[in-house]
C-alpha cells in the first residue's frame, strides 16, 4: 500500500485514543489529533458559565499549554493574513476591546472570527458550550475582563505593557505569570475556553471529544467541492492545502504541496497541480495526524532526517536500530556475559515478545523522511515488510552482527558486559569518531538499514574506516578504544558471516590475519602483567598496533625485541605466554610472516585471545564443564 | 496470444514517480512500475499509430528497494539550481508480456494493417534492443530490453501470496487511444501475486478522470509510410533473403 494509505490505516486502526494526551520522556505532550485539528500552545485560559457569563481567567503553566484546537484548511496554513481558528485563538481575534488596549491591526479579524464562529453555532452541528462561548464573546469585553483578573497588565495609559522592565518590578512586585510563559509581548497571547455546566464533567473544550466531533461535524458541510481520491479511490471532499509541522512545531516543510510554478513540476500534461493528483481532505487529515502522532511516539531524529518504525496494528516494533542491550529492557533476567547458544535463545525470546497469534499478515512499515531545502520534506527511504520476515531478520542480525561489548551502564551507573549488536548510531561514531558531525550520522544510519533489514553486507567503507580507527588506540582513550574495538569486531564478524566467527578463541584458526592478532595480544598482556597493577602506560603491543596493521611482519620484530626485558622481569612466569607465542608462531607459514597488511580479522584474533587470557580459572573450569555437560545432552558445541 | 512480446526489461535505478509528492518536486518512486511506464518501454522497443500496445502482465524480478539521491533541479524562475531528494527504486527488473492491437480509432491506418509484419518487426525491434532510449520512468534512469521468456527464472516474490500497492496510476489515456477529445487519467488497484502484477486493460479501469484535453493528430499515407511499402522498398523481390 502507499504511504498515505498505510498512515490513513493507522489512524483509523487507533481511532479509539484521538484526543488523548500521552506523556514522552521529557515530560511533553503529544497525542493523537481528530480531523480538522491541530495542536498550539495557550497562555490564557477563560472559565465561562452556560449562560456565557465570565467565572474567572488564569494563565497557563507551559507544561499544560499543548492544547488540540479546531481549525480549517485556510487558517491552519495561515501566514501573515489575518485567517481566524474556529474557536480557540489569539487576542486579537477572539478580543471585541482589542483595538482599545493595542490599537489597530491589519483587516478586521475579530469581525472575521465572530461571523465564523456565528456560522457555527447556527449550523445543525451547534454546540452549547460554544453558543456560550459566542455569547461571551459578543459581549466584547474580554481584555476588560482579563485585566480586571490581574492575567494581563496595563500601564497608566490603558495599554498594554510591552516589557515588564525593573521599574515596574518596583511598583507591582514581583513578575506576573503571563511574562513567564510568552516569548513575546503580551498582546500575542493564545486564549482558550472551558465551560462549566453543573452534573458535566468536563468543562475544558479543547478535550471535550463532542464539540471536537460537533466541529468536524460542521466544516463537512462546507467542504462542498468534491473530487476523485487517489488514496482511497472515491469521490471525497478535496483537500486544497496540506499540513506542515511535521516534525515538530517550527517545521514548515511539506510532504505534498504543488511547485509548478518554479520547479515545472507537471507543466504540459497538467493544466493544475489538482490535474496531476486529487487527494481527499479526510484523508489528507489523517494521515498528516498519524504521522505526526508517530513521530513524537516511537521517531527519532538525526540533523533533521526522521527515522520511523512502526505496525500499522500493533505500534510496538523492535528498534531496528537499537543495539541488543536495548532489546532485553523488558526482560527480567537480561545478564550479559553468554554462551553463543544461550544468547541465541534470549534474543529469540526478546524478539518473539513481539509476535502475536494470528498476525502473520500483520506488517512493518519502516520510514526515513529528510527535507533537502526547508519547505519540502522528502521520503527517503520507504519500507513495507511482512512483520514476521521484519522479526527475522532482525534476528539475524543479533545473531551474525555481534561481539562482547563493554561500554553500556546498567541503571546503577555500572558498565555491564553484553553479547550482542551495536546500535547504528554507535556504528557511527565507531567509523567516523565521537567528533562525527550528525550530517554524517544521519547518513550512516540510514545506510545501514539494507545490512539490518535485508541481510546485505555493511558498506565497505564503514567496516574499513572502523577497523582504521580501531587499530589506532594511541589516538583515544582507553575506554573509547575499547569501545570501537568492539564494535569493529561486530562489524568484522559481521562481514566474516559466513565463516562463523564466535568471541571464543578459535585455536584451529589458520588465517594469517586472526593469528597475527593472537600474537599482539599475547603480547600485549605479557607486557601488561609484567608491569603490573599500578602501571597504567600503554604496552608495546598497542602503541605500536598502527604500524603492526600495516607492516606486521617488520613491526612483530620490534614488539617481540622490545618485549624481552619483560619476559626477563616475569622470569619463570612468563614461561605460560612464551609457550603460547611459540605454538601460535609456528601456526603462522612462513610464506604468511611478511609485511602484507592484515585484514580486520586480526582484530577478531586479538580479541578472542586477549579475552581468553583475562579468562580467571573458575571461568575456565565452569566453561569446560558446559562443554562436558552438552557432549552428553549429544548437542553440538559452539 | 496473437501478437504478443515477451522480454526482460533491468536497470540500475527506476522512478516511477507517485504524482502526490511529484507535483511539489521531492520524487518518490512508486513500488512497482505502471502501465504507462511500460508501455512506454514497449513503444520505445516498437510503435507506429496504427497500432496499440496492451500490457499483459509484469513479473517482479528483484527485491524492491529505495534508496535516495540528493539532486539539483535546475530552478526556472531564480535561475540557478535547487536541491530535492529523488528517491529510487534500486536495481529493478522485471518480465514483461504484452501483445499489439490495431488502434480502432485510427480508421484513416488501416492500409498498414499488416499484422504479421508488424509483429515481425517488433520482435526484431526487440532483439536490437528496441528502437529509441529505453528508460525506466524517468530519463536519468537509462534501461535496456532483452527478450526473454515470461516466467522463466527465480523471482524474489515467486513464494509470496500476495501484496497490495493500494490504488496506483495506470496511465494516461490520449485522444487516439479512446476518440475523445480529452485526455483523461486512470486509476486502479494494483496488486502481486507470486511476484506477478496482472493488469487490467485501460477500458477496464473504473477510476477515470479527465485531466486534459487533446486532439488526435492525422495520419495517412502522405506522412506516414505503410509496411508494405517499407518491405518493398527493402526487398523490392519479395524478400527470398528471410
Amino acid at each position: 500500500m502507499s504511504w498515505l494509505a498505510t498512515l490513513n490505516q493507522t489512524y483509523e486502526n487507533h481511532a479509539h485514543v484521538i484526543g488523548q494526551f500521552e506523556k514522552k520522556a521529557n515530560d511533553r505532550e503529544y497525542a493523537l489529533i481528530p480531523v480538522s485539528h491541530t495542536t498550539q500552545s495557550a497562555h490564557i485560559e477563560v472559565i465561562l458559565d452556560g449562560q456565557g457569563n465570565f467565572i474567572t481567567a488564569k494563565v497557563i503553566d507551559k507544561s499544560e499549554a499543548s492544547t488540540i484546537i479546531p481549525c480549517t484548511e485556510a487558517s491552519a496554513s495561515r501566514t501573515s493574513a489575518p485567517v481566524p481558528h474556529p474557536l480557540f485563538d489569539k487576542l486579537i481575534y477572539v478580543a471585541g476591546d482589542y483595538t482599545r488596549y493595542c490599537g489597530e491591526g491589519k483587516g478586521t479579524p475579530h469581525a472575521d472570527y465572530m461571523e465564523q464562529l456565528l456560522s457555527w453555532c447556527e449550523s445543525p452541528a451547534a454546540h452549547p458550550k460554544v453558543k456560550s462561548v459566542y455569547t461571551y464573546l459578543s459581549k466584547g469585553t474580554l481584555m476588560a475582563d482579563l485585566i480586571r483578573e490581574k492575567v494581563l497588565w496595563v500601564d497608566e495609559q490603558e495599554k498594554l505593557i510591552e516589557k515588564w522592565t525593573p521599574t515596574l518590578e518596583e511598583k507591582y512586585g514581583e513578575r506576573p505569570e503571563i511574562f513567564k510563559v510568552i516569548a513575546s509581548d503580551q498582546s500575542a497571547a493564545f486564549v482558550r475556553f472551558a465551560v462549566q455546566i453543573p452534573g458535566e464533567a468536563e468543562s475544558r473544550l479543547w478535550r471535550d471529544p463532542s464539540v471536537q466531533q460537533s466541529f468536524v461535524q460542521f466544516y463537512d458541510r462546507l467542504l462542498s467541492e468534491r473530487d476523485l481520491c487517489y488514496v482511497t479511490g472515491e469521490h471525497l471532499p478535496y483537500a486544497d492545502k496540506h499540513a506542515s509541522r511535521i516534525r515538530n512545531s517550527a517545521d514548515k516543510s511539506k510532504l505534498i504541496s504543488a511547485n509548478d510554478t518554479s520547479g515545472f513540476t507537471f507543466r504540459g500534461r497538467f493544466r493544475n497541480s489538482r490535474d496531476a493528483v486529487s487527494i481527499s481532505y479526510e484523508v489528507s487529515q489523517k494521515a498528516h495526524n498519524a504521522l505526526k502522532w508517530l513521530i513524537d511516539r516511537q521517531g527519532f531524529i538525526v540533523d533533521g532526517k526522521v527515522f520511523l518504525v512502526w505496525g500499522p496494528d500493533r505500534l510496538e516494533v523492535p528498534d531496528p536500530f537499537g543495539d541488543t542491550f536495548s532489546l532485553y529492557q523488558d526482560e527480567e533476567e537480561a545478564s550479559g556475559d553468554l554462551a553463543h547458544k544461550e544468547y541465541a535463545n534470549q534474543i529469540r525470546r526478546a524478539i518473539g515478545g513481539y509476535r502475536f497469534d494470528g498476525d502473520y499478515k500483520a506488517k512493518v512499515i519502516i520510514m526515513v523522511l529528510d527535507a533537502a531545502t526547508p519547505g519540502r520534506m522528502s521520503i527517503v527511504y520507504y519500507r513495507d515488510l511482512n512483520k514476521e520476515l521484519f522479526l527475522d531478520r532482525l534476528q539475524q542480525w543479533h545473531e551474525t552482527c555481534l561481539w562482547l561489548h563493554r561500554y553500556r551502564k546498567d541503571g546503577e551507573n555500572r558498565t555491564i558486559s553484553f553479547l550482542g549488536a551495536p546500535s547504528s548510531r554507535d556504528i557511527a561514531f565507531a567509523a567516523y569518531g565521537p567528533r562525527a558531525s550528525d550530517k554524517i550520522v544521519k547518513v550512516l544510519i540510514e545506510r545501514m538499514l539494507p545490512s539490518i533489514i535485508d541481510g546485505a553486507k555493511i558498506p565497505l567503507d564503514i567496516v574499513r574506516s572502523a577497523v582504521n580507527r580501531a587499530s589506532n588506540p594511541v589516538g583515544m582513550e582507553e575506554w573509547e578504544w575499547e569501545k570501537t574495538l568492539s564494535i569493529t569486531c561486530a562489524l568484522v564478524n559481521k562481514t566474516y558471516e559466513k565463516e562463523g566467527f564466535t568471541v571464543g578463541l578459535d585455536t584451529a584458526n589458520k588465517d594469517r590475519s586472526y593469528l597475527f592478532g593472537r600474537m599482539l595480544a599475547i603480547a600485549d598482556v605479557l607486557e601488561r602483567r609484567a608491569l603490573g597493577r599500578d602501571e597504567k602506560r600503554a604496552t608495546n603491543a598497542i602503541r605500536y598496533m598502527n604500524a603492526f596493521a600495516q607492516r606486521p611482519g617488520r613491526t612483530w620484530t620490534i614488539i617481540q625485541s622490545n618485549l624481552q626485558p619483560y619476559q626477563a622481569r616475569m622470569g619463570t612466569d612468563a614461561g605460560y605466554y612464551n609457550r603460547l607465542l611459540d605454538e601460535v608462531g609456528s601456526q603462522l607459514k612462513a610464506e604468511h610472516f611478511t609485511d602484507r597488511p592484515l585484514s580486520g580479522l586480526y582484530l577478531l584474533g586479538f580479541y578472542s585471545q586477549r579475552h581468553e587470557l583475562y579468562k580467571s580459572k573458575k571461568e575456565k573450569d565452569s566453561e569446560a564443564e558446559q562443554i562436558n555437560e552438552n557432549y552428553e545432552m549429544g548437542e553440538d558445541v559452539q | 496470444m496473437r501478437n504478443q512480446l515477451e522480454f526482460e526489461v533491468f536497470g540500475s535505478y527506476a522512478l516511477f514517480s507517485d504524482p502526490v509528492t511529484k507535483i511539489g518536486g521531492e520524487k518518490f518512486s512508486y513500488q512497482v512500475p505502471t502501465y504507462q511506464s511500460i508501455k512506454g518501454i514497449v513503444e520505445s522497443i516498437y510503435w507506429k499509430p496504427s497500432l496499440l500496445w496492451y500490457i499483459d502482465e509484469v513479473r517482479i524480478m528483484n527485491p524492491i528497494q529505495t534508496e535516495s539521491k540528493g539532486v539539483r533541479p535546475i530552478d526556472y524562475t531564480k535561475g540557478g539550481n535547487t536541491l530535492a531528494y529523488y528517491t529510487y527504486l534500486r536495481n529493478p527488473r522485471y518480465q514483461v508480456r504484452c501483445h499489439f492491437e490495431f488502434n480502432p480509432h485510427r480508421k484513416d491506418l488501416i492500409y498498414d494493417h499488416n499484422e504479421h509484419k508488424h509483429h515481425n518487426i517488433a520482435k526484431r525491434a526487440l532483439q536490437a534492443g528496441g528502437r529509441r532510449d529505453i528508460f525506466l520512468g524517468s530519463r536519468e534512469c537509462q534501461g535496456y530490453v532483452e527478450p526473454c521468456v515470461f516466467g522463466e527464472g527465480k523471482g524474489f516474490y515467486d513464494e509470496v501470496p500476495e501484496v497490495d500497492f493500494g490504488l496506483m496510476v495506470h496511465g494516461i489515456s490520449y485522444p487516439d487511444e479512446t476518440g475523445k477529445k480529452e485526455r483523461e487519467t486512470r486509476l486502479w488497484r494494483a496488486k502481486m501475486q507470486y511476484g506477478v502484477i496482472r493488469f487490467i486493460r485501460p477500458e477496464e479501469c473504473t477510476l477515470v478522470r479527465k485531466t486534459g484535453e487533446g486532439f488526435m493528430k492525422s495520419f495517412d499515407s502522405t506522412n506516414m509510410e505503410s509496411v508494405d511499402v517499407l518491405y518493398e522498398e527493402w526487398f523490392p523481390r519479395g524478400g527470398g533473403s528471410e
